[in-house]
């Protein structure tokens, strides 16, 4: 009888957070306007349903599990009451010159954001506002990248996304300065649920650095399920740096999906400092020729802090040119999961493709899964990929120290000359400069 | 004033083995201020050993003996507090550091020497100063500096690099692990050259060589003769030009004759 009654409270438990969902969908749907928008949510709603979040028993989240998210109440509206400037004083970079977007707790914040591009044919705002504003843009463009079907956290996003960016710039413009979009999770007063959704568009011969950031703040648990979709047509150049750094008990999915048309040069770096559990799904579809396709990331975990970064590069046309590089520095007991597919398509000859994961041990219960992958069914490539797990050397370190330098000094320096390959990524010297602070940090 | 010449390194019945095989036998060694001291002798006879156990590396074990540095105990010191207190080891192999400037790991060397010291950081416009006058008596590339720590340097240049690094860290004692390996004469030239410019009344070296040749640049006060981990012959420079001429077979029957 006792076991039973366990039982049934367990399933009760893991459906906690899709019971949340649909009360809150529910809400939605009574209030909502029956537009195209409300109908594409209905759709994922649906999907959301029927598929619910993916457990250990699927391939792709075979060594991530969202069991203490899903177990666990969110709320996705809920008002931040911590001070505006203590609020910011969290963010990285907020000194420098840029176009800066803040969402906090999903929701924007006008008093705290700025824009400064002058160009009115650039446009930088809201995906709220942009839905009326740009509806053509909008409806042209939103959720035709990321995909819901089978994809149960895109699906939740696309049915309840609080807000996100929406940048628009037009035939060769190029941003004079770049666009930070903030994302704060305050969880003071409740757990809280934050489902950003960026809309970029990058049309031909246009070019934008775009910086994401990503914090948390309060005690309780915060959920972050992020969904970017980014288009970039010919000629485009993008540059996109995405910066994870939340503290506390933090959960933080992130889905972004990049397509690129011929001639495209997009360099992608992704920078994860903080987070109890992140899971990063880069995604690139390269939809002409002559596409440079550029991913780079480094993750440093700590405690017991889970980082999985899974990516897919599609290369569907001839002579493209991907290269993949992710480092880890792996400290406590943490655990790093890495998969990187790419797919050469039939038709894609010509393809040159580079893929590698490296990683350093600095503890001896820190785990690393990783999973290289390639699928090639052009005959006429380029390809290679590896993968490497091991201990920081002790001939450099030994060579350091043989010229006075102290032993955790060395050790920093190798490090940091480690890291050094995804910093010299980074072209935003101010962001090189805070990685540099946060590794003597961190390490 | 009576001009006293200090004992700056005293080895006694120095054993160290490594994954328990031992290398050296109760070697004695003592070098003074000043002094060029040249180790030489047969492959295996433990001159790396020598050199690798006085730096510190950790892979050595020191079974029995003694390694006085400046009254000091060497062997109880980290390899960082030996470099500290003014021993250099010229790698036989200097290692390549790939994300580590020249400069950065200079400018950190010079100041952690002096931190240890008591001293302030050294001004930058100093340190460049210094780099470029040290830069010039070695005829190092200036482009070098710049460059990660020994990437993609020819073997020349490592071996340069490793008397530039001498030349800016200033030690009391200099060992040389087989500095003329893999050069070709222009090179030896420069690396002895330079090693030549340093030398004075308080500085000391020890040269391990393989090979004499070194030895015409670099003339030594005291050429010992290493086998099967001890010092078994001492004698002057002169000594060097016997063993060119006659090898090391006659020493290793002296030795065996003896025992």
């Amino acid at each position: 009888m006792f076991r039973i009654s366990l039982f049934e409270f367990r399933i009760y438990r893991e459906i906690m957070l899709v019971e949340n969902i649909k009360a809150e969908f529910n809400l939605y749907k009574n209030q909502a306007e029956k537009s195209d928008f409300f109908l594409k949510r209905e759709e994922a709603f649906a999907e959301f349903e029927k598929v619910g979040f993916p457990t250990t028993k699927n391939e792709e989240w075979k060594y991530t599990n969202l069991k203490n998210i899903v177990n666990q109440s969110f709320q996705s509206t809920c008002e931040s009451t911590i001070e505006t400037e203590l609020m910011l004083s969290h963010a990285f970079l907020k000194d420098l010159t840029a176009n800066k977007l803040v969402f906090v707790n999903g929701t924007f914040r006008t008093e705290l954001s700025t824009i400064i591009e002058t160009d009115s044919s650039i446009v930088i705002t809201t995906l709220a506002k942009a839905k009326t504003a740009h509806s053509e843009l909008f409806n042209k463009h939103f959720g035709k990248y990321a995909p819901i079907e089978g994809q149960g956290l895109n699906a939740m996003n696309t049915a309840l996304l609080s807000d996100g960016a929406f940048i628009f710039v037009p035939n060769n413009k190029t941003l004079t300065n770049p666009v930070i979009i903030i994302n704060i999770a305050d969880s003071t007063d409740v757990n809280v649920l934050c489902q950003p959704r960026n809309l970029i568009i990058v049309e031909k011969s246009a070019s934008l650095t775009l910086v994401e950031t990503f914090y948390a703040v309060g005690n309780n648990p915060s959920f972050t399920n992020a969904v970017n979709e980014v288009y970039a047509n010919e000629n485009a150049h993008i540059e996109h740096y995405k910066i994870q750094n939340q503290e506390g008990e933090s959960y933080h999915n992130n889905f972004t999906q990049i397509f690129q048309e011929a001639n495209t040069n997009i360099n992608h770096v992704t920078l994860t400092l903080s987070g109890t559990l992140v899971r990063n799904n880069l995604h690139f579809f390269m939809n002409g020729q002559n596409c440079n396709s550029l991913l780079y990331g480094l993750y440093m975990p700590h405690g017991t802090e889970l980082v999985d970064n899974h990516t897919r590069v599609d290369h569907a046309f001839p002579n493209c040119f991907s290269d993949e590089l992710y480092k880890g520095i792996m400290m406590d007991k943490s655990v790093a999961v890495f998969n990187g597919k790419i797919m050469v398509h039939l038709d894609a000859q010509k393809t040159n493709a580079y893929q590698r994961n490296k990683n350093i041990l600095l503890s001896n219960e820190a785990t690393v899964n990783t999973k290289p992958q390639l699928e090639i069914f052009a005959d006429d490539v380029k390809c290679t990929h590896g993968a490497t797990i091991g201990q920081l050397d002790e001939e450099p370190m030994f060579y350091l120290r043989s010229r006075g330098i102290p032993a955790d000094v060395a050790r920093k320096m190798l490090l940091n000359a480690f890291a050094d390959d995804i910093a010299e990524r980074i072209k935003i010297p101010e962001l090189v400069e805070l990685l540099e602070q946060e590794i003597e940090k961190k390490i | 004033m009576v001009h006293k010449q200090e004992k700056m390194l005293s080895i006694k019945n120095l054993k160290a083995e490594i994954e328990g095989k031992k290398i050296l036998n109760g070697l004695n060694l003592e070098v003074k201020a000043g002094e060029v001291h040249a180790i030489m002798g047969p492959n295996g006879a433990g001159k790396s050993t020598l050199s690798a156990v006085l730096a510190g590396r950790a892979d050595y074990e020191v079974t029995e003996g003694t390694v006085e540095f400046e009254g000091k105990d060497l062997l109880e010191l980290s390899p960082e507090d030996r470099a500290r207190e003014g021993v250099f080891l010229a790698f036989q192999y200097p290692i390549e550091i790939p994300g580590v400037s020249n400069t950065n790991f200079l400018k950190t060397a010079i100041n952690e020497k002096r931190k240890y010291q008591g001293l302030e950081p050294m001004e930058a416009t100093d340190f460049l100063k210094m780099m470029r006058e040290k830069m010039a008596m070695v005829e190092m590339d200036k482009s070098l500096t710049s460059r990660s720590l020994n990437e993609g340097f020819s073997g020349g240049e490592k071996k340069r690099n490793e008397i530039f690094q001498m030349a800016m860290l200033e030690p009391k004692l200099g060992i040389l692990d087989e500095t003329d390996s893999g050069l070709d004469i222009d090179a030896l030239r420069l690396v002895s050259e330079g090693v030549n410019k340093l030398r004075n009344k308080e500085r000391a070296f020890i040269v391990i060589t393989h090979y004499q040749r070194l030895l015409d640049y670099i003339v030594p006060d005291f050429v010992h003769v290493l086998y099967k981990g001890r010092i078994v012959k001492s004698g002057d420079a002169s000594l060097a030009k016997e063993l060119e001429e006659k090898g090391y077979d006659w020493i290793k029957q002296e030795v065996e004759a003896n025992s």
